[in-house]
């Protein structure tokens, strides 16, 4: 084992996915906000920009139905993954995505740690940050799918429901959005880009791998199986190639600055709407 | 000749095939045209004259004058039931001029009073006016038994004037909800009420435990950070 030993962590699919949730997560954040905020100037411009109301709206809607499918799409994946052969060790093992026990052991020794009462949780494969990252999505997408369909077609929806069902509906796509949003341009960012140990950008969801010394570092129970399995005799994993690093620091930043911009004036505009 | 007619077909075909579907999805068979906006836009119709011309009661009948006795049901305060302002607006949706007897109503817009009914969606995004659902002057109380906004006949009268197809079940959709987070809500609409509160706790509770855990993450790793370094430097010397 070379000191430079590179992992795999995610499979190029696995890559696009995250890609295309990126790519529609902002245009899904600035067409909402033009039609949350239209009442402002902030959203009339952001209207503007967009092609105006009824453009911003059929994006909106073309963009959504697409996201209906790459999540229908992901859970075919997600099905694929399982080894059925083993699920109890596929479902319940270390480099499943379930919560379990030692999450919350994790969690509680983290916290412990950041009081400086004990050594760092010996983490594996998913952090349980991770874990909440990908269920709060997964969770967050069909309501986000429900309820919007349900917008979409709301003569539809009072044929097989009541109609005050959507005003429901419209409270809870706005209030998913903006958890949304709030978390993914808060939080996620923040772990992503600016904490010490990411500064001042975490690759691997651009580049798929990252090297040994670092999942030693952050990983450790995750770099002993690998040490222990013979995996690491046959993987030689080349460093992302520099015009792509260029090029997803570009892109990372770009995203990151947008929805910063999108977010600070989500924040200083929403006292000028009605959210109650 | 033949070969190249079996290719040409199909291909003719799929072409216009294939247009079809774009122009269907995109192109111009997916709505309105240009010159059809005028006639396919009549929410903004209204609006738009008004707007344009500046006149805004020309056309409409001003409400009636203020009667000394008038006559609000289940209202009766004295002898003389003389009221100009204190019927309550319940009582007042059962009224054929809902703002009978109010005082100097000629000069004053809607949301002068009724400013939270103006920040609904359909005000904010449809850019509807009052008129186009409430009816011109005199505005009749929603529940007066000719009014168009009267829940037996809403739907047909006023939602379909836009939503085609609307039903009575369509026309249970509340446009002027009160605040979800309100006691009013509670009340009147505890669905509405519930979820709110639901989905208030879960922003709040997510960001009140993730907020101080990643941020005191950034501190530790930062302290991590500088000792692991003092201790390279130790290596080193």
């Amino acid at each position: 084992m070379t000191p430079m030993t590179r992992i795999n962590r995610f499979t190029v699919i696995e890559r696009m996915f995250h890609l295309f949730l990126i790519l529609t997560f902002l245009v899904q954040t600035v067409t909402g906000f033009s039609r949350l905020f239209i009442s402002t100037i902030w959203g009339k411009n952001l209207t503007a920009a967009l092609g105006g109301a009824e453009t911003s709206i059929t994006i909106h809607k073309w963009i959504g139905i697409l996201m209906i499918a790459g999540f229908m799409v992901h859970t075919l994946y997600l099905l694929t993954r399982i080894n059925w052969g083993d699920l109890k060790n596929s479902l319940f093992g270390p480099d499943s995505l379930i919560p379990n026990r030692k999450d919350a052991k994790d969690l509680w020794k983290r916290i412990q740690w950041f009081f400086g009462l004990g050594e760092p949780p010996r983490m594996d494969r998913w952090a349980y940050w991770e874990k909440f990252d990908y269920w709060a999505v997964y969770w967050g997408m069909p309501l986000l799918a429900v309820t919007g369909l349900m917008l979409m077609y709301p003569i539809l929806t009072s044929r097989i429901m009541p109609g005050w069902t959507i005003n429901i509906a419209v409270l809870l796509h706005r209030a998913e959005a903006i958890l949304a949003i709030t978390y993914i341009f808060i939080v996620h960012f923040y772990i992503g880009h600016l904490r010490p140990t990411s500064f001042p950008m975490n690759e691997v969801m651009f580049s798929g791998s990252l090297p040994l010394e670092e999942i030693q570092k952050e990983k450790p129970a995750w770099a002993a199986r690998l040490n222990q399995s013979d995996a690491l005799n046959h993987r030689s994993i080349n460093p992302p190639a520099r015009w792509y690093r260029v090029f997803y620091y570009v892109f990372g930043y770009a995203v990151l600055g947008f929805g910063i911009y999108l977010l600070i004036n989500g924040i200083i505009y929403s006292r000028y709407i009605p959210i109650h | 000749m033949r070969k190249k007619n079996r290719i040409c077909k199909p291909l003719i075909f799929y072409s216009v095939l294939c247009s079809v579907l774009l122009m269907t999805a995109f192109g111009p068979l997916s709505g309105p045209v240009f010159a059809q906006e005028e006639l396919a836009s009549a929410i903004r119709r209204y609006k738009g004259y008004e707007v344009s011309t500046g006149y805004y009661e020309e056309y409409e009948s001003l409400p009636r004058r203020q009667r000394p006795f008038v006559d609000v049901p289940d209202l009766r305060s004295s002898a003389f039931p003389y009221s100009t302002t204190s019927a309550s607006v319940r009582s007042r949706s059962h009224l054929a001029d809902s703002h009978q007897g109010i005082k100097f109503y000629w000069g004053r817009r809607c949301e002068d009073c009724h400013i939270h009914e103006t920040l609904d969606i359909h005000t904010t995004r449809a850019n509807l006016t009052c008129r186009q659902c409430h009816g011109g002057e005199p505005i009749a109380g929603i529940d007066h038994y000719y009014s168009p906004l009267n829940p037996i006949r809403r739907h047909a009268y006023v939602c379909a004037k836009c939503h085609e197809g609307a039903g009575a079940s369509f026309a249970g959709y509340l446009v002027h909800e009160p605040a979800p987070g309100s006691i009013k809500a509670k009340e009147e609409f505890p669905v509405l009420y519930y979820s709110y509160w639901f989905m208030s706790m879960l922003l709040i509770g997510t960001m009140a435990f993730f907020l101080p855990h990643t941020i005191l993450m950034g501190i530790r790793e930062l302290f991590g950070k500088k000792k692991e370094e003092k201790n390279d430097t130790d290596d080193t010397h």
